[in-house]
């Protein structure tokens, strides 16, 4: 890789962003300000910095709505809402689907037009980490705060995820290098371990790697909290890893001082997909008998877990909430977006912050393909190609301020750097404009 | 006797729901009530003769004297027999998600298909389903630690994953395969599984019997060998033939029993 000089060109240093990458949120990033453009970032990792250095790249900038020639055509504000109120008012079975990368400020409004309309709202944990939310409702959630894991943590497990290359400050902020008030020498006072059918990256870096095998870990979990009641494994190979190895591991798991377990899609999207987290939490319950554990999923958007923890708040579910009965329904498989558009349901999707033509299987998509598709978004991306109104919004930590919840929970006020550009409107005024051009038609129709 | 017959006449791809269309409820409507009748479609009601030819016979004076067929494919309605208490469902095809939840009583019969959730926190009554279901049939609601606790699902089919989850009571009979996790957090009640079974039948049970009479692939480290037994009698029921008794799952100090019948399962012991 190249030498590139610092940047030393710039009006202003605006200090302590958070970033709008991963659930990571790292809040202290400075962004070096030129002419109210980004000049740079510091701090931030390779894609944080990415994200917000190349803002303006297929940046979406004015209203589109798709024309009878099927393309997409330049209009004002007005027709564009109206367009998109006038869709979201006629349909029967609505989906709102995104929200992770924009402000609970903006999910506000959303509510409050899902339940005017009767609609399905949902976001990224539908593709994610949903089960994840099942198994806690089932089992509960030993959680903590990252600081915890800093000052105190010396074992760390990383399973299903791969922070090296998804939340690549992970490792350097919170858990592994970090000095901590009881982990005086970083890394060295701390064993990482890494459970993983891959050599990721993370792995390369742990002092312990299990190998288990592909949709082994529920069978692996389970023979751990066997080997803790003392049992003794009578299969030679469980899940692909020799007993010996799990006796090993256990023990050592149980003579850490404070352990953490961090999972993500590789433990939500196997075989048993919320069952692997269930008996993981259920794993970390155990050996609260021996010692201090705790664990927490690897949230992939920065307000991923805000959106689920604004509508356990606000509605006590967490997402696929239904309201088209007139009364919040969550039940997954039945109010959840992938399946209300593989069993082509849905006749009208607003997709907000959010990039399903990039996401979605394809069953879903060829049905997204078919049906008005609504997108809020502040990139040109495969949604836009399906996208019938587009309605452009802007960047949250960049442009506009507005509070988002790190994995761990905690909320964190995102500051803007720069002025938006003047095409554009913030999601949250979009999302009101909505509202109350629907609640106009609604009240027209009386 | 009150005879209901529901022909369908128009599909709709948004799901109906047949929540309210319990005998229960309907064992006083006249033809007239049912032509009356809105049916919920996604946020909307439509009327129900959009979608149905309605035919009412004899009269009933209380939910018991309810006999109603759905005569075709109910592959896009949801909630059949949801919550009932008496009477007599007959769906002559396939039933969609949650066809016999919260069932307290009475009879559900699908001759067709089930989508997933049949029978969900069902507690009373009997299901008989002759084709397959999807997943989490008999389950409990997500989050909630008891499921099915009562009454008797007959599958003739296969059964996907996650059957039974958290079942607290009743009994599951499946005639074909079953998919993993059969009996998940198990609390009480009988599971027979007569066809083969992928993986890990009884994950972190804490009581309650799965008699698995075909081949087991993958058994958990949860599950303590108790011994082989013949002709073994569980929760009042006689099978005949060795099997392999396990107790489990110890990781949650379950006491719960897994039979394998032992012709199939020489390779477990």
């Amino acid at each position: 890789m190249a030498y590139e000089e610092p940047v030393k060109d710039y009006d202003k240093i605006v200090e302590n962003c958070t970033c709008a990458f991963c659930g990571s949120n790292c809040d202290d990033l400075d962004i070096l300000v030129k002419d109210n453009h980004v000049a740079g970032v510091r701090h931030a990792c390779r894609l944080g910095a990415s994200k917000i250095m190349e803002d303006e790249d297929q940046r979406l900038l004015v209203p589109m709505v798709r024309d009878e020639n099927g393309e997409l055509v330049e209009v004002d504000w007005d027709t564009a809402l109206d367009k998109a109120a006038e869709l979201i008012a006629g349909s029967i079975r609505p989906v709102f689907y995104g929200w992770s990368e924009t402000s609970i400020e903006a999910m506000k409004p959303g509510l409050e037009l899902t339940e005017l309309v009767g609609a399905v709202i949902d976001n990224q944990a539908t593709i994610c980490h949903g089960p994840t939310v099942q198994a806690v409702q089932n089992v509960g959630y030993p959680l903590m705060t990252l600081g915890e894991v800093k000052n105190r943590a010396d074992m760390l497990v990383y399973t299903g995820s791969n922070p090296m290359n998804a939340h690549p400050r992970h490792l350097s902020r919170y858990t592994t290098y970090p000095k901590g008030f009881f982990r005086r020498r970083g890394r060295f006072d701390r064993t990482l371990v890494t459970w993983d059918p891959k050599f990721s990256d993370t792995a390369k870096l742990s002092d312990i790697w299990v190998p288990f095998e592909e949709n082994g870990d529920y069978g692996f979990c389970n023979a751990i909290r066997a080997v803790l009641k003392g049992k003794e494994l009578k299969q030679d190979v469980i899940s692909g890893i020799p007993k010996e190895d799990i006796y090993e591991l256990t023990e050592k798991m149980k003579n850490t001082k404070f352990g953490a377990l961090f999972f993500g899609l590789g433990l939500t999207h196997t075989l048993s997909k919320q069952r692997n987290i269930d008996i993981a939490i259920q794993l970390v319950q155990d050996l609260n008998k021996y010692t201090k554990w705790v664990l927490l999923p690897m949230r992939g958007h920065f307000n991923v877990n805000g959106f689920n923890i604004f509508m356990s708040y606000e509605m006590g579910f967490p997402y696929g909430v239904d309201f088209s009965r007139g009364y919040p329904r969550y039940m997954i498989g039945e109010t959840t977006t992938i399946d209300l558009l593989n069993r082509r349901e849905c006749d009208v999707f607003m997709v907000i912050a959010a990039d399903p033509g990039a996401h979605f299987p394809g069953g879903a998509l060829a049905h997204l393909a078919n049906i008005p598709v609504i997108q809020i978004d502040i990139h040109w991306g495969p949604s836009t190609e399906m996208a019938d109104v587009v309605l452009p919004g802007t960047f949250i930590g960049v442009e506009t301020a507005g509070t988002s919840y790190r994995m761990d929970s905690v909320p964190l006020y995102m500051k803007k750097a720069i002025d938006p550009p003047e095409t554009c409107r913030e999601d949250e005024w979009i999302v009101n404009e909505l509202l109350q051009r629907v609640k106009n038609i609604k009240e027209a129709s009386k | 006797m009150k005879q209901i017959t529901l022909t369908p006449k128009k599909f709709s791809s948004i799901a109906l729901e047949f929540d309210e269309l319990i005998p229960d409820e309907i064992y006083g409507w006249s033809k007239e009530d049912f032509e009356r009748y809105e049916v919920p479609v996604g946020n909307t009601r439509f009327p129900l003769t959009d979608y149905y030819e309605i035919e009412v016979e004899g009269e009933a004076e209380s939910p018991e004297e309810v006999k109603l067929t759905i005569d075709g494919d109910a592959g896009r309605v949801k909630y059949i027999g949801c919550k009932m208490g008496a009477g007599e469902i007959i769906v002559n095809g396939d039933a969609d998600l949650q066809a016999g939840a919260e069932m307290t009583g009475g009879s559900l019969t699908i001759n067709g298909n089930a989508e997933s959730y049949a029978g969900r926190e069902m507690k009373g009554g009997e299901i008989t389903i002759k084709g397959n279901v999807r997943e989490y049939a008999g389950t409990s609601y997500i989050g909630e630690w008891r499921g099915m606790s009562g009454g008797k699902i007959t599958i003739y089919g296969n059964a996907g994953k996650q059957l039974a989850d958290a079942m607290s009571g009743g009994e599951i009979h499946v005639h074909g395969n079953c998919d993993i996790l059969a009996g998940i957090h198990m609390t009480k009640g009988f599971i027979q599984i007569d066809g083969d079974v992928t993986r890990w039948p009884g994950g972190q049970m804490k009581n309650g019997a799965i008699v698995v009479n075909g081949r087991l692939e993958r058994l958990l480290e949860g599950f303590e060998l108790d011994g082989i037994v013949n002709d073994p009698v569980v929760e009042g029921r006689e099978f005949t033939g060795k099997y392999i008794k396990y107790i489990g799952d110890i990781g949650v100090n379950g006491k719960g029993s897994l039979l394998l019948n032992a012709e199939k399962n020489r390779h477990h012991l």
